[in-house]
């Protein structure tokens, strides 16, 4: 577009000349701030001293009391106790080391704790108060602030303890409080207060909000060195909300009580109408109190390594295939989508083929020919491989998800892990590749990729036996307006009826959990997962423990209007029907005890479809 | 007009070219930056959570960001001026729709946890930009009004989406740096002044009809000791903070004023307030001299360059550093009105930091590869 012309010497020249003038502009400018800097810190710097001196606000914030935890009753699970603690502000003391030396002489504090603090001070700003003993009894606590005057910058403050009621039994619904982790710092300044606590698990983390409360101020003037002189303004804090839970925490001790007798266990029972979590047991437990009050590394990593991983809250977190207690959704999955008849009979030989592939039913024998009441009683897996294959893994998702499988619950316990229902875009995303049509196969019976939660699990079956879609909660709140389930009600009543088949009929795999004569019908079923390859065949007693099945069962009761659905889960338990199916029962027969309107045993209601029987077979699932 | 390709002199290798590096930017520069870490440690309680260790990291990675960028022939970031110019504008522009909302201004661009100010990007890219049109520009046009017209444009487009935003300062910069550089191209003195007693002719025609609030709004921005509760009070306290510190300071961490929490922002904008009260005049001075070492290292650099695109870059960065130091630090005296300024490579904040660093190294480059003999027409077209 131009001609070039190489950079001209006048060019040069006017950028020289303007470069200078810009230049001794700036050394101008820099001039008259040096100037400015000198005439404001060296000629009027006394000017400005005396007024800072006058010019000391400090606003202190005040932690707000942390909202207690009830149970149902009103019984308190979590509470506050009153205790005090000595701080040190290192700018009050001057002579820290010998201040520490004296303050041992009434709280003893080791060598190590004194250079610990003596290093901290030396790290932070001498205006922030380090704390030196919390929970100091009486004695203590006059004795320091009778020797005040020998301790400068000591002073002693209330700081509230943690204390947990009911320790084992409660420990994974209440959760504990620790120190506050760095990721989880904002500006609230609250949470920057010395020794801070806020929840770690549990509830107290996944209702931190409504427990915290909001800080409040003091805003006070204070002399050189630091001493309040008057207060200008106090803002109380205002303390945090007390919660109650929707958890029995008598119900809540028996079941952990009977979950004891295996090594690890969990169950959820749940109010099928409400939602309410009336007991979330997690075997084995832990005592939150010792969580809490771990003022030493060891006693924490003592729990964190101890056999059976009892911090881990199984009830939410334990991912388990859920073996053959998926079937139901199977079967609602191929009902919805019209891929098969209630009455529609289909073969069983104990072999089901898919492109040249083998998948065995858990009865060598074969079930001859089943319809779908008969294939949930007694747990056929080739009628379930065939519904599964009819109807495609994105409708039994779909399916699985609306019963509150693969689905994230929020019921006031925020660790709790969503599980996976597996589809198309699952796999893609996860491995790159397509599905399989015989990784359908597998999830029909509930394996594969296929995991689940014991709080997903009593979900499930709470909306099988409501047809509402209720979500779990632990908090007490205004019982919702619960919308109905989104499926066909015959649809529903069949499975139903083969889940009272499950443990009433002849034949069924959860005969186990019949109960007595003339006790109340629970209707259920039954789950064994396996955990290798190896279990299938073999007898569970004669293999590792860690490579035996996990026992589940679920099940919901009474079977004429149902009130409570629950979820067992025992893992390298062996069978579903064999251990699980017992252990819910008896977990129910609590469950039952203490139901407010607890009436006389109701009679038959499902027209002919039941008939108790009185021979007990293992079964399986 | 077409290209005509020539072989330059063999490259020269990694390490030769390292050696080429005028070392004397980057010293100063990692010390200002030091002094910056320094000082929001002790603005942090002493503690290098949240600011001073991201401070470190962000001046070691702009480091690393300004020596690579000093390594590239200025010829390659010349053909990178004009695009680099206009993605800027393209983030300005996305700003007030997709930005980030905080104290009632919208400033940031969100990228999962990385947060980008593009009017800081655009300080940089506005240099660069208009040193590779006075590149391409003959001598003898750069004063016709038209080759005038265009380069204002560039500087007021960025300069009024910033204004919108709203920040007042980053547009005045943003103006105040084009001008500087155009300044320097050779732009006739007359539009200078014309465009002064434009400005100052314009205000007294409007200022009988502005409403009393606004006039009074106007006033207190540029006198904020008329308002002693409101704007002047930070200004107050800023300067009781800065006159306590007296000659020596009163020792690092020691700050009353400063620790007792009295200032706003004092880890961005009244940074300087903060370290002058905890090591007094001689601190003060002493990071103002590194400021003055540092702008005349780069006007020094613009003297010996042979081209215009070098000696403009150089020079317009040494203006973006000194109208920063020169606002904030007079800001914080009382001497400027109150204008949100970062102090350069102290302040926190990583879009500011990592962009100086970038600037730097685009000097860097240019002074490296001085003896390059590169023809205006080396560069082909505009575009």
């Amino acid at each position: 577009m131009f001609t070039p012309d190489l950079d001209t010497p006048e060019a040069q020249q006017v950028f020289t000349r303007r470069a200078l003038l810009l230049g001794v502009g700036q050394l101008g400018i820099f001039g008259a701030l040096g100037a400015r800097l000198y005439n404001l810190q060296i000629t009027e710097g006394n000017r400005y001293a005396l007024l800072a001196d006058e010019n000391r606000i400090s606003v202190e914030v005040l932690a707000p009391q942390r909202g207690r935890i009830l149970d149902r009753a009103g019984q308190v699970l979590a509470a506050n106790t009153e205790g005090y603690r000595a701080v040190i502000v290192p700018a009050i003391a001057r002579d820290l080391r010998g201040v520490l030396q004296r303050f041992a002489r009434i709280e003893p504090l080791s060598f190590d704790d004194i250079e610990r603090i003596v290093q901290r001070a030396r790290r932070q700003s001498s205006n922030i108060a380090i704390v030196l003993a919390q929970d100091l009894s009486w004695e203590r606590l006059a004795e320091i602030n009778l020797n005040a005057p020998l301790l400068p910058g000591v002073r002693t403050e209330p700081a509230g303890r943690r204390q947990y009621f009911f320790g084992p039994a409660m420990g994974h619904v209440v959760g504990y409080i620790g120190a506050i982790e760095r990721r989880a710092m904002n500006d609230n300044p609250v949470l920057r207060l010395p020794g801070m606590r806020v929840g770690r698990a549990g509830v107290e983390r996944g209702l931190e909000d409504e427990l915290r409360g909001k800080a409040g101020s003091v805003t006070s003037e204070v002399d050189a060195r630091g001493r309040v002189v008057r207060i200008i303004d106090q803002v109380e804090p205002r303390p945090g909300r007390d919660m109650a839970l929707t958890i029995d925490t008598t119900l809540q001790s028996q079941i952990m009580a009977k979950l004891g007798a295996f090594r690890r266990a969990s169950t959820v029972v749940l109010g099928v109408q409400s939602g309410e979590v009336l007991a979330m047991a997690s075997s084995p437990g832990f005592d939150p109190n010792a969580v809490a009050s771990a003022n030493d590394a060891a006693e924490w990593a003592k729990l964190q390594t101890a056999p059976d991983d009892p911090l881990n809250n199984r009830a939410v977190r334990g991912l388990y295939p859920p073996g053959s207690t998926f079937k139901m959704v199977t079967a609602l999955a191929a009902l919805e989508a019209g891929k098969i008849d209630v009455r529609e009979r289909l073969p069983c030989d104990g072999l089901f083929e898919y492109y040249g592939q083998r998948y065995r039913c858990w009865r060598r024998a074969g079930h001859e020919s089943c319809d779908l009441h008969k294939a949930l009683r007694e747990s056929c897996d080739c009628y379930f491989y065939e519904l599964a294959r009819r109807s495609g893994i994105e409708a039994i998702a779909t399916t699985a998800r609306k019963l509150g499988l693969g689905v994230l619950h929020n019921a006031g316990i925020t660790e709790a892990k969503p599980g996976l229902i597996p589809d198309h875009d699952w796999k893609r995303g996860r491995f790159g590749r397509g599905w399989l049509g015989g990784e359908t196969i597998l999830a029909g019976i509930g394996q594969g990729y296929v995991l689940t939660t014991p709080l997903q699990l009593a979900v499930m079956t709470a909306r099988l036996a409501s047809g509402l879609d209720i979500t779990p909660t632990l908090v007490q709140r205004p019982s919702p307006m619960t919308a109905p389930l989104q499926m066909a009600l015959p649809a529903l009543q069949a499975v139903r009826r083969a889940m009272t088949a499950v443990v009433n009929e002849d034949g069924g795999t959860g005969a186990r959990a019949q109960g007595e004569e003339g006790g109340y019908l629970l209707a259920g079923k039954t789950g064994t997962s396996q955990v290798s390859t190896l279990s299938r065949d073999s007898v569970q007693v004669d293999i590792p423990w860690v490579r035996r099945d996990h026992a589940l069962f679920v099940c919901y009761a009474p079977v004429a209007a149902p009130r409570y659905a629950l979820a067992t889960v025992v893992e390298h338990g062996g069978g579903g029907g064999a251990v699980a199916a017992p252990l819910s029962r008896a977990i129910m027969d609590l469950v039952m005890e203490r139901d407010p309107s607890a009436r006389p045993v109701e009679p038959v209601v499902q027209s002919g479809a039941v008939a108790p029987v009185a021979a007990r077979r293992r079964g399986d699932g | 007009m077409s290209t005509v390709v020539r072989r330059p002199k063999p490259p020269l290798s990694l390490p030769a070219k390292f050696l080429q590096i005028d070392w004397l930017l980057p010293v100063l520069a990692v010390l200002i930056a030091a002094v910056g870490t320094a000082a929001l440690f002790s603005t942090a309680g002493g503690r290098i959570e949240p600011w001073a260790m991201r401070h470190a990291l962000r001046a070691t990675g702009g480091l690393a960001l300004m020596l690579a960028v000093g390594m590239v022939p200025p010829r390659a970031w010349m053909r990178l001026a004009n695009p680099f110019y206009l993605c800027v504008l393209l983030l300005l522009v996305a700003v007030p729709l997709v930005g980030v909302q905080q104290l009632g201004a919208r400033r940031w661009l969100g990228f999962g946890e990385v947060s980008l100010q593009p009017a800081e990007l655009m300080k940089v890219a506005l240099v660069a930009a208009l040193a590779r049109y006075y590149q391409w520009l003959p001598q003898l046009k750069v004063s016709h009004p038209l080759w005038v017209a265009l380069p204002l444009a560039a500087i007021v487009t960025p300069a009024a989406l910033v204004l919108k935003q709203p920040d007042l300062g980053t547009a005045l910069l943003i103006v105040s740096t084009g001008l500087a550089v155009m300044f320097l191209a050779g732009v006739r003195p007359f539009y200078f002044a014309a465009g002064l007693v434009a400005t100052v002719g314009f205000g007294n025609a409007v200022w009988p009809y502005l409403k009393d609030y606004q006039q009074r709004r106007l006033l207190t921005f540029l006198d904020p000791e008329r308002d002693p509760l409101g704007a002047g009070y930070h200004i107050a306290q800023s300067k009781i903070a800065l006159g306590s510190g007296g000659i020596h300071g009163r020792g690092f961490l020691g700050g009353t004023q400063s620790q007792l929490n009295f200032l706003p922002e004092k880890h961005t904008d009244f940074i300087f307030t903060m370290l002058a009260e905890e090591v007094g005049f001689i601190g003060g001075v002493t990071l103002m001299a590194l400021y003055a070492a540092l702008i005349a290292a780069l006007f020094v650099i613009a003297l010996r360059a042979r081209t215009v695109f070098p000696r403009l870059l150089a020079g317009g960065i040494g203006a973006v550093f000194a109208l920063h130091v020169s606002v904030n630090i007079g800001m914080v005296m009382g001497l400027v009105p109150v204008v949100g300024v970062p102090l350069p490579l102290v302040s926190y904040g990583g879009t500011s930091m990592l962009t100086l660093m970038f600037g730097l190294g685009l000097v860097l480059s240019a002074a490296a590869h001085r003896h390059d003999r590169t023809r205006r027409d080396e560069f082909g077209a505009f575009w």
